[in-house]
């Protein structure tokens, strides 16, 4: 059951897009920090597309077919192209096969039988693809010509958190529609409307993202980031080993774990530099304490940003771990080495 | 019909609707009129310059009914089922979606059968950089020699994925970028047909954001009409670029120069505050310090007119070239690293504090940058050092000497000459001008090039000024006078008549290599009239043969520039004071005082009191 209500600090996006409804491009790009609502934002104007009622104005009516048909997620003119579709969920039979993180060649081939056949409703066919950088390079070159010029009706929504990932020749073949982090006052409003507690932490940690921050409150790897957390900030008794291990067998992927290090790491530099705290205002204590480190870390930043850029590879998770907190002591000691 | 987006819609149709590539367009139309059909294209260049427009507006001046022509007459059949992209004998593949070796021989194995409609048959490859290796192999031999009525257009991004084998065979037409003049020009046009009103500031704001891609461009206008609501003003414009105002980043940059972080956040939020982009930020911020390198560098070549000349020129002043290089180089590495940081906010003000950070940098803690961060900047400063070419300005010109000292100068002129070119290289930084306090990378290259020997054994005078000025002035010319600093001499060619007698400190400055235990074990008993007198205990003869005594004279002889005798006398009583035996001593003298320190620090002490601990013998390491 899909959602279409947009978000509060949507409104203006939307009221501008539809000022003009026909001169909507056959390829949109929607951008913007993750967690502030892109894919709902994606989803309802795809059924503001699908949507068979001949009065509708700028928004979905909800009743007609074609929005039952969404609705109940079948849509047969509606596709999405994600990471990880892949039928085989059933994973029980081997080694519980990890979901794949990048949308693979053969899913965008196939949907030039879908873009190229008519329709089997009224004529617009929506692919929502997401996240856009998801695609690999083969997967992207493959789409391009797709994207170029489709056939009368269809449509692509493409959403990305880093449009700077993407393929030039990609983000030139869209029109690129920037969505807005809320300010702070409306997001923790709205936080607070769901029941977060501390609303104006949790913004901090996601760096003002809402959704992301709603997640923030309430995810399941709270307690590793606690005690990944607790740990960094006493270097003294840190051991990456245990550490490593303890991240390895919680499963939360790599990508997530080296965020929260980046973080701090960047908040330990602002602090020592700048005297600004970001993302962990509720740490500031133990920040202060390693602040006077502050440009030292600066070689521990460039490091995870490799480490970043490696994050969805198939690594041992372990070792990566292990070798980044060996350097995080090595850096704080001032004796990390290019 | 549903709305097409600006691109599409405007996808010139003829060679005269084409904006840009004059070039190729005057091959080939000279091609077609004469005649000279090759028969495989290749059409490369970044995203939205024509490629595929090009390769189509080709295919229907192959086909066009009125005959092979530059000018299709876009009326007849073949023309307009080109355009509408259902002519049969067009065959448009995406080569990204049939990389395959499979999807090829299948296009190919129809090569062979005549065009059903039109003249020739016309394969259009596009993105043909990811067809797989094998696929491209199965294309050489009909891409070589096809029948008579194929024809190829290879359309590319990527050249360099492409084989030589498969580039041989195609006549490469590279298109350019657009200039922001022609992308505004074009944008004009297209506003005046579509009867969108505008303002022609917006346009040329646009054609900058297009970064020379027609695409990109009427992408940006499309937006721009939706943002704008149906209207290019230069403020909407400016507003959906996120484009930066230059006074930000002059906050920024002065908030650097006085070193002072929280009010460099304050203007970095001030961006923030504003909306703007934190990527466009960062480029316009590498703009501005390119223009401020090049007030250092070249201050005639800053336009007059520059809208904020004065503040550039005062920052000139403030900050050292070597830092704004550094900075420029830490704005270029951010910007890329921008994807990558947990968010663009993050991004943006590590690398404003990556600046701050390294702000105070002196020459000599250069070498302590980190790899990627500053060492491109540091880099310059060893290579002029350790290959230094020699100029030929210097070679040819007379040298009129400034110092009459300096007179017999035949040595310098093939010398190596550290000419500071007028690109914006950190020369300062390089010049010895004390040897004690050389940066480290110095250590390595205090051995001048093998070419000076040469100079330096010939005259018989040595140069008695050892830093020599020459200044060329080349008449006629606009190139700014060139200062050529010729300095061999200076703290690399020690010259033997200020050698003290300190034989181990000579070793330490200079190069031996195979010789260096002979050296090591030697006494130094006299150095007159360039003969090196060495007393070797006999123990060590093994080390003290011919060959290895030629080695050392050698390295001596290269060292002082001048040839230098070495005689050996192998004697049978110890000697003391050769450099290895000074050393033993001395690292006795440190390892005893270490374990003194050991044994008598109070805390050790208690240890071995209250716990029984022990030192273990032999662990003890002077530090």
């Amino acid at each position: 059951m899909l959602n279409y209500d947009l978000y509060p600090w949507q409104h203006n996006d939307w009221a501008q897009l539809m000022r003009d409804p026909a001169r909507l491009p056959h390829a949109l790009l929607l951008t913007g920090e993750p967690g502030i609502g892109k894919r709902r934002f994606a989803e309802r104007l795809a059924a503001w597309y699908l949507c068979e009622d001949p009065a509708k104005t700028d928004a979905p009516c909800g009743v007609c077919e074609g929005c039952r048909w969404l609705a109940q997620g079948n849509h047969p003119d509606y596709r999405v192209l994600a990471p990880g579709d892949e039928p085989e969920e059933d994973a029980e039979d081997s080694k519980a096969k990890k979901k794949s993180a990048i949308i693979g060649v053969d899913d965008v081939r196939d949907l030039a039988d879908f873009v190229n056949l008519s329709a089997h409703r009224q004529g617009a066919r929506v692919t929502v693809v997401y996240p856009a950088e998801a695609m690999n390079v083969a997967s992207a070159n493959a789409f391009l010509k797709t994207l170029e010029e489709p056939p009368a009706g269809a449509q692509f929504i493409l959403v990305a958190h880093a449009a700077r990932r993407l393929l030039p020749t990609i983000r030139s073949r869209c029109r690129v529609l920037p969505l807005a982090t809320p300010d702070l006052a409306s997001a923790s409003a709205w936080l607070a409307q769901h029941g977060v507690v501390q609303p104006e932490l949790h913004l901090a940690h996601t760096g003002g993202a809402p959704l992301a921050a709603l997640d923030d409150a309430s995810a399941e790897w709270l307690p590793l980031r606690n005690s990944v957390l607790e740990q960094i900030s006493m270097p003294g008794s840190l051991n990456p080993l245990a550490l490593a291990a303890e991240i390895e067998k919680s499963k939360v992927e790599p990508a997530r774990v080296i965020d929260w290090l980046q973080k701090w790491t960047h908040d330990l530099v602002g602090l020592g530099l700048t005297g600004r705290i970001r993302y962990y205002p509720d740490r500031k204590e133990m920040l202060a304490k390693l602040a006077n480190r502050a440009p030292r870390m600066l070689k521990y930043v460039e490091r995870l940003q490799q480490a970043q850029r490696l994050a969805q590879h198939p690594l041992n998770v372990r070792l990566v771990f292990e070798a980044l907190l060996f350097d995080y002591l090595a850096a704080l000691r001032g004796k990390l080495t290019g | 019909m549903a709305y097409q987006v600006l691109a599409r819609k405007w996808r010139p149709r003829t060679f005269a609707q084409l904006v840009g590539q004059e070039h190729v367009i005057k091959a080939l139309a000279n091609a077609f009129a004469n005649g000279r059909l090759h028969h495989a294209w290749l059409l490369t260049g970044t995203r939205g310059v024509g490629k595929t427009t090009i390769a189509r507006i080709m295919a229907k001046s192959l086909n066009c009914e009125t005959g092979v022509t530059a000018e299709p007459c876009g009326v007849c059949a073949a023309c307009t089922q080109i355009d509408a992209g259902r002519f049969v004998d067009l065959l448009e593949i995406d080569a990204a979606s049939n990389t395959g070796i499979d999807n090829i021989r299948e296009v190919l194995d129809n090569a062979q059968y005549a065009p059903t409609a039109g003249r020739f048959k016309v394969y259009i490859i596009d993105e043909v950089h990811m067809l797989s290796k094998s696929a491209f192999n199965a294309m050489l031999k009909t891409l070589e020699e096809p029948p008579g009525h194929v024809k190829f257009i290879l359309a590319t991004t990527d050249p360099q994925k492409v084989p030589i084998t498969v580039l041989s065979r195609c006549l490469q037409f590279s298109l350019r970028q657009m200039t922001p003049q022609q992308v505004s020009g074009h944008l004009n046009h297209v506003l005046e047909a579509e009867q969108i009103p505008f303002e022609p500031s917006a346009l040329a704001l646009l054609g900058h954001a297009a970064n020379g891609s027609m695409r990109d461009a009427l992408s940006l206008l499309d937006q721009a009409i939706a943002y704008g609501g149906g209207d290019v003003r230069e403020e909407g414009v400016r507003a959906m670029l996120g484009a930066v105002d230059q006074s930000y980043l002059f906050d920024v940059l002065r908030a650097l120069v006085a070193n002072d972080g929280v009010a460099m956040m304050a203007a970095a939020d001030s961006i923030a505050a504003r909306g703007l982009s934190y990527e466009s930020a960062l480029h316009e911020l590498a703009h501005l310090l390119h223009q401020i390198s090049m007030a250092q560098v070249v201050p005639a070549a800053l336009a007059d007119d520059l809208p904020q000349r004065a503040d550039i020129l005062a920052i000139a002043e403030a900050i050292s070239a070597e830092e704004t290089q550094l900075y420029y180089q830490i704005a270029i590495h951010g910007r890329r690293d921008l994807a990558l940081a947990p968010d663009e906010y993050a991004g943006f003000s590590m690398t404003l504090m990556r600046m701050l950070a390294f702000a105070p940098v002196g020459g000599a803690q250069l070498a302590a940058m980190p790899a990627s961060g500053g060492s491109a900047a540091s880099r310059p400063a060893p290579a002029a050092i350790a290959a230094p070419a020699p100029v030929p300005i210097a070679v040819e010109t007379p040298v009129a000497a400034p110092t009459p000292t300096a007179a017999p100068v035949p040595a310098p002129v093939a010398a190596p000459v550290a000419a500071p070119a007028p690109a914006p290289a950190p020369a300062p930084a390089i010049e010895p001008e004390d040897p004690n306090d050389l940066p480290p990378w110095e250590s390595l290259s205090t051995e001048p090039p093998a070419h000076v020997t040469i100079a330096r054994s010939t005259p018989s005078e040595p140069v008695a000024n050892n830093h020599v000025e020459v200044t060329v002035n080349v008449t006629g010319a606009e190139i700014p006078a060139v200062t050529v600093q010729i300095e061999p001499a200076a703290a690399m060619a020690p010259r033997l008549e200020d050698f003290s007698g300190d034989w181990r400190a000579l070793l330490d400055s200079m190069k031996i290599g195979a010789a260096l235990m002979l050296a090591h074990q030697a006494e130094l008993t006299s150095w007159n009239n360039g003969v090196f007198v060495l007393r070797v205990n006999n123990a060590n003869k093994s080390i003290a043969t011919r060959d290895f005594q030629d080695k050392l004279r050698e390295a001596l002889s290269r060292h002082f520039g001048q040839d230098i005798e070495v005689s050996a006398q192998l004697i049978e009583e110890e000697i003391h004071h050769t450099p290895a035996a000074i050393m033993q001593r001395e690292r006795a003298v440190r390892q005893a005082q270490a374990e003194d320190a050991i044994q008598n620090d109070p805390f050790v002490q208690s240890l071995v009191q209250d716990f029984g601990a022990i030192v273990v013998p032999g662990t003890i390491q002077p530090v």
